[in-house]
Protein backbone atom coordinates (compact mmCIF):
# COMPACT_ATOMS: atom_id res chain seq x y z
CA UNK A 1 0.00 0.00 0.00
CA UNK A 2 1.55 3.28 -1.04
CA UNK A 3 1.27 6.51 0.87
CA UNK A 4 -1.69 7.75 -1.18
CA UNK A 5 -3.67 4.57 -0.63
CA UNK A 6 -2.89 4.64 3.07
CA UNK A 7 -4.08 8.25 3.29
CA UNK A 8 -7.34 7.41 1.52
CA UNK A 9 -7.90 4.47 3.84
CA UNK A 10 -7.39 6.63 6.92
CA UNK A 11 -9.72 9.30 5.59
CA UNK A 12 -12.35 6.71 4.74
CA UNK A 13 -12.23 5.23 8.22
CA UNK A 14 -12.57 8.67 9.79
CA UNK A 15 -15.58 9.49 7.65
CA UNK A 16 -17.27 6.24 8.65
CA UNK A 17 -16.75 7.00 12.33
CA UNK A 18 -18.26 10.47 11.93
CA UNK A 19 -21.24 9.10 10.03
CA UNK A 20 -21.88 6.42 12.63
CA UNK A 21 -21.77 8.70 15.64
CA UNK A 22 -24.94 10.28 16.95
CA UNK A 23 -24.64 13.56 18.78
CA UNK A 24 -25.93 13.03 22.28
CA UNK A 25 -27.61 16.42 22.50
CA UNK A 26 -29.77 15.40 19.56
CA UNK A 27 -31.26 12.55 21.54
CA UNK A 28 -33.93 14.10 23.71
CA UNK A 29 -33.88 11.37 26.34
CA UNK A 30 -30.18 11.71 27.06
CA UNK A 31 -29.38 14.20 29.78
CA UNK A 32 -25.83 13.10 30.48
CA UNK A 33 -24.23 12.59 33.84
CA UNK A 34 -25.71 14.71 36.57
CA UNK A 35 -24.01 18.03 37.06
CA UNK A 36 -20.88 17.85 39.13
CA UNK A 37 -19.88 14.35 38.11
CA UNK A 38 -17.30 13.59 35.49
CA UNK A 39 -16.13 10.64 33.51
CA UNK A 40 -12.95 9.80 31.68
CA UNK A 41 -13.87 10.27 28.04
CA UNK A 42 -14.47 13.66 26.45
CA UNK A 43 -17.28 13.44 23.92
CA UNK A 44 -18.97 16.02 21.75
CA UNK A 45 -22.62 16.49 22.63
CA UNK A 46 -23.36 19.50 20.43
CA UNK A 47 -21.59 20.63 17.32
CA UNK A 48 -21.90 22.48 14.06
CA UNK A 49 -23.81 25.51 12.75
CA UNK A 50 -26.68 26.27 15.13
CA UNK A 51 -30.00 27.28 13.56
CA UNK A 52 -32.32 29.35 15.78
CA UNK A 53 -34.83 30.34 13.11
CA UNK A 54 -37.55 27.99 14.33
CA UNK A 55 -37.83 29.76 17.69
CA UNK A 56 -39.81 32.92 18.61
CA UNK A 57 -37.70 36.00 17.74
CA UNK A 58 -34.90 33.66 16.75
CA UNK A 59 -33.80 33.15 20.39
CA UNK A 60 -32.96 29.54 21.18
CA UNK A 61 -31.51 27.66 24.12
CA UNK A 62 -28.57 25.46 23.22
CA UNK A 63 -30.66 22.43 24.17
CA UNK A 64 -34.35 22.06 24.84
CA UNK A 65 -33.79 19.70 27.76
CA UNK A 66 -31.03 19.96 30.39
CA UNK A 67 -27.70 18.69 29.09
CA UNK A 68 -24.64 19.07 31.28
CA UNK A 69 -21.36 19.97 29.63
CA UNK A 70 -17.89 20.74 30.88
CA UNK A 71 -16.86 22.98 27.97
CA UNK A 72 -18.88 25.15 25.61
CA UNK A 73 -17.58 27.13 22.67
CA UNK A 74 -19.60 29.52 20.49
CA UNK A 75 -18.02 31.08 17.45
CA UNK A 76 -19.21 33.66 14.92
CA UNK A 77 -19.57 31.74 11.66
CA UNK A 78 -17.00 33.06 9.16
CA UNK A 79 -18.67 34.68 6.18
CA UNK A 80 -21.83 35.65 8.04
CA UNK A 81 -22.53 39.31 8.74
CA UNK A 82 -24.48 39.76 11.98
CA UNK A 83 -23.46 39.93 15.61
CA UNK A 84 -24.22 36.95 17.85
CA UNK A 85 -25.76 37.63 21.26
CA UNK A 86 -25.35 35.09 24.08
CA UNK A 87 -27.39 35.33 27.26
CA UNK A 88 -29.52 33.61 29.82
CA UNK A 89 -33.22 32.84 29.82
CA UNK A 90 -34.30 36.50 30.07
CA UNK A 91 -33.16 36.90 26.48
CA UNK A 92 -36.04 34.70 25.32
CA UNK A 93 -38.61 37.25 26.49
CA UNK A 94 -36.62 40.45 26.10
CA UNK A 95 -38.51 43.40 24.66
CA UNK A 96 -36.85 45.71 22.15
CA UNK A 97 -33.27 44.96 21.18
CA UNK A 98 -32.70 41.40 22.32
CA UNK A 99 -28.95 42.01 22.60
CA UNK A 100 -29.68 44.41 25.46
CA UNK A 101 -30.46 41.33 27.56
CA UNK A 102 -27.32 39.43 26.55
CA UNK A 103 -24.10 39.11 28.50
CA UNK A 104 -21.83 38.61 25.50
CA UNK A 105 -21.86 39.78 21.90
CA UNK A 106 -19.64 38.29 19.22
CA UNK A 107 -18.49 40.45 16.36
CA UNK A 108 -19.09 38.97 12.89
CA UNK A 109 -16.26 37.79 10.67
CA UNK A 110 -17.73 38.49 7.27
CA UNK A 111 -14.59 38.65 5.14
CA UNK A 112 -11.66 37.81 7.35
CA UNK A 113 -10.23 41.32 7.35
CA UNK A 114 -10.68 41.97 11.08
CA UNK A 115 -8.41 40.52 13.79
CA UNK A 116 -6.24 38.73 11.22
CA UNK A 117 -9.19 36.61 10.17
CA UNK A 118 -9.92 35.15 13.59
CA UNK A 119 -13.57 34.71 14.42
CA UNK A 120 -14.84 36.16 17.68
CA UNK A 121 -15.42 33.27 20.08
CA UNK A 122 -16.95 32.77 23.53
CA UNK A 123 -15.71 29.90 25.69
CA UNK A 124 -17.04 28.70 29.01
CA UNK A 125 -15.59 25.77 30.89
CA UNK A 126 -15.80 24.25 34.31
CA UNK A 127 -12.41 24.85 35.98
CA UNK A 128 -12.42 21.34 37.42
CA UNK A 129 -13.69 19.59 34.30
CA UNK A 130 -16.97 18.63 35.87
CA UNK A 131 -20.17 18.43 33.85
CA UNK A 132 -21.85 21.45 35.43
CA UNK A 133 -22.79 23.76 32.57
CA UNK A 134 -26.44 23.32 31.72
CA UNK A 135 -26.76 23.98 28.00
CA UNK A 136 -30.48 24.64 28.45
CA UNK A 137 -29.58 27.76 30.49
CA UNK A 138 -27.61 29.37 27.66
CA UNK A 139 -29.45 31.19 24.89
CA UNK A 140 -28.25 32.41 21.52
CA UNK A 141 -29.63 35.10 19.21
CA UNK A 142 -28.16 35.91 15.80
CA UNK A 143 -28.74 39.55 14.92
CA UNK A 144 -29.52 38.51 11.35
CA UNK A 145 -32.27 35.93 11.16
CA UNK A 146 -31.15 32.62 9.77
CA UNK A 147 -27.47 33.01 10.54
CA UNK A 148 -25.85 30.11 12.28
CA UNK A 149 -23.10 30.48 14.89
CA UNK A 150 -20.81 27.49 15.25
CA UNK A 151 -21.35 25.80 18.60
CA UNK A 152 -19.47 22.97 20.25
CA UNK A 153 -20.05 21.42 23.65
CA UNK A 154 -18.09 18.65 25.33
CA UNK A 155 -19.05 16.32 28.12
CA UNK A 156 -16.98 13.87 30.15
CA UNK A 157 -18.72 10.51 30.20
CA UNK B 1 -26.75 18.67 41.95
CA UNK B 2 -24.13 21.30 41.25
CA UNK B 3 -24.44 23.46 38.15
CA UNK B 4 -22.48 26.38 36.73
CA UNK B 5 -25.06 28.85 35.48
CA UNK B 6 -25.27 32.47 34.32
CA UNK B 7 -25.67 34.90 37.24
CA UNK B 8 -28.64 37.24 37.42
CA UNK B 9 -26.06 40.04 37.46
CA UNK B 10 -24.87 39.14 33.95
CA UNK B 11 -25.72 41.54 31.16
CA UNK B 12 -25.03 45.09 30.02
CA UNK B 13 -24.06 47.34 32.96
CA UNK B 14 -25.15 50.96 32.63
CA UNK B 15 -22.40 53.29 33.84
CA UNK B 16 -23.79 56.76 34.50
CA UNK B 17 -20.55 58.74 34.60
CA UNK B 18 -18.88 57.46 37.75
CA UNK B 19 -17.53 54.03 38.72
CA UNK B 20 -20.30 51.63 39.73
CA UNK B 21 -20.19 48.20 41.37
CA UNK B 22 -21.41 45.29 39.27
CA UNK B 23 -23.75 44.32 42.11
CA UNK B 24 -25.04 46.47 44.95
CA UNK B 25 -25.11 43.62 47.43
CA UNK B 26 -22.58 40.87 48.01
CA UNK B 27 -22.88 38.43 45.08
CA UNK B 28 -20.35 35.63 44.82
CA UNK B 29 -19.59 34.08 41.45
CA UNK B 30 -17.05 31.68 39.97
CA UNK B 31 -16.25 33.55 36.74
CA UNK B 32 -16.39 37.19 35.72
CA UNK B 33 -15.71 38.84 32.39
CA UNK B 34 -16.05 42.53 31.54
CA UNK B 35 -15.88 43.74 27.94
CA UNK B 36 -16.58 47.02 26.15
CA UNK B 37 -19.80 46.70 24.21
CA UNK B 38 -19.37 46.35 20.47
CA UNK B 39 -20.06 49.62 18.68
CA UNK B 40 -19.65 51.83 21.75
CA UNK B 41 -16.84 54.33 22.09
CA UNK B 42 -16.03 54.23 25.80
CA UNK B 43 -12.74 53.16 27.22
CA UNK B 44 -13.71 50.84 30.08
CA UNK B 45 -11.92 50.66 33.42
CA UNK B 46 -12.23 47.79 35.89
CA UNK B 47 -11.09 48.03 39.48
CA UNK B 48 -11.93 47.71 43.12
CA UNK B 49 -13.95 50.06 45.36
CA UNK B 50 -11.17 52.66 45.03
CA UNK B 51 -11.50 52.85 41.23
CA UNK B 52 -11.00 56.38 39.88
CA UNK B 53 -11.90 57.61 36.38
CA UNK B 54 -8.32 58.73 35.76
CA UNK B 55 -6.99 55.15 35.42
CA UNK B 56 -4.63 55.62 38.39
CA UNK B 57 -6.23 52.81 40.36
CA UNK B 58 -7.60 50.60 37.57
CA UNK B 59 -6.66 46.96 37.45
CA UNK B 60 -7.71 46.75 33.78
CA UNK B 61 -8.10 49.38 31.06
CA UNK B 62 -10.06 48.10 28.07
CA UNK B 63 -9.97 49.76 24.68
CA UNK B 64 -13.30 50.31 22.89
CA UNK B 65 -14.42 48.35 19.83
CA UNK B 66 -16.24 51.01 17.80
CA UNK B 67 -15.71 49.58 14.34
CA UNK B 68 -15.48 45.85 14.65
CA UNK B 69 -13.26 43.16 16.01
CA UNK B 70 -13.04 41.11 19.14
CA UNK B 71 -13.65 43.09 22.30
CA UNK B 72 -10.86 43.57 24.79
CA UNK B 73 -11.72 41.76 27.99
CA UNK B 74 -10.97 41.46 31.68
CA UNK B 75 -11.55 37.85 32.74
CA UNK B 76 -11.09 36.17 36.10
CA UNK B 77 -12.20 32.72 37.23
CA UNK B 78 -11.67 30.78 40.44
CA UNK B 79 -9.82 27.67 39.27
CA UNK B 80 -10.68 25.90 42.50
CA UNK B 81 -14.30 25.60 41.47
CA UNK B 82 -15.77 27.90 44.11
CA UNK B 83 -17.85 31.08 44.12
CA UNK B 84 -15.23 33.47 45.47
CA UNK B 85 -15.48 36.60 43.31
CA UNK B 86 -17.68 39.22 44.96
CA UNK B 87 -19.34 41.36 42.28
CA UNK B 88 -20.05 44.12 44.80
CA UNK B 89 -16.28 44.62 45.15
CA UNK B 90 -15.66 44.96 41.41
CA UNK B 91 -16.28 48.42 39.98
CA UNK B 92 -16.62 49.45 36.35
CA UNK B 93 -16.21 52.85 34.73
CA UNK B 94 -16.98 53.83 31.13
CA UNK B 95 -15.53 57.08 29.81
CA UNK B 96 -18.79 58.00 28.06
CA UNK B 97 -21.73 58.29 30.48
CA UNK B 98 -24.55 55.90 29.65
CA UNK B 99 -22.43 53.33 27.86
CA UNK B 100 -23.05 49.73 28.80
CA UNK B 101 -20.04 47.43 29.13
CA UNK B 102 -20.96 43.76 28.94
CA UNK B 103 -20.67 41.79 32.15
CA UNK B 104 -20.57 38.01 32.01
CA UNK B 105 -20.80 36.19 35.33
CA UNK B 106 -21.28 32.51 36.09
CA UNK B 107 -21.96 31.05 39.50
CA UNK B 108 -22.20 27.60 41.01
CA UNK B 109 -25.64 26.69 42.26
CA UNK B 110 -27.02 23.59 43.82
CA UNK B 111 -30.37 22.58 42.39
Amino acid sequence: MNRRELFQKVLGTGAAVIAASVLRADAGAFNGPAGGTRGTQLVTILTGPFDTSSQPNGVRALTATPQFATYVRIQANPGQQGKIAIGRSVMATAPGNIADAAFVELWPNWDGTVDNGRSDTWIMSDPQWSNTINLADIYVWPEIAGETPVITAFQLV
Amino acid sequence: MLILTPSAAAGPLTVPGAPVPIATTSTLVNKLSVKPRLGQWSKVLVGGPNLLPDESTALAVLYPVPNGGQADAFVVQDQGGQNTIDLSQIFVYASIPGDTPMVEAFEYKTI
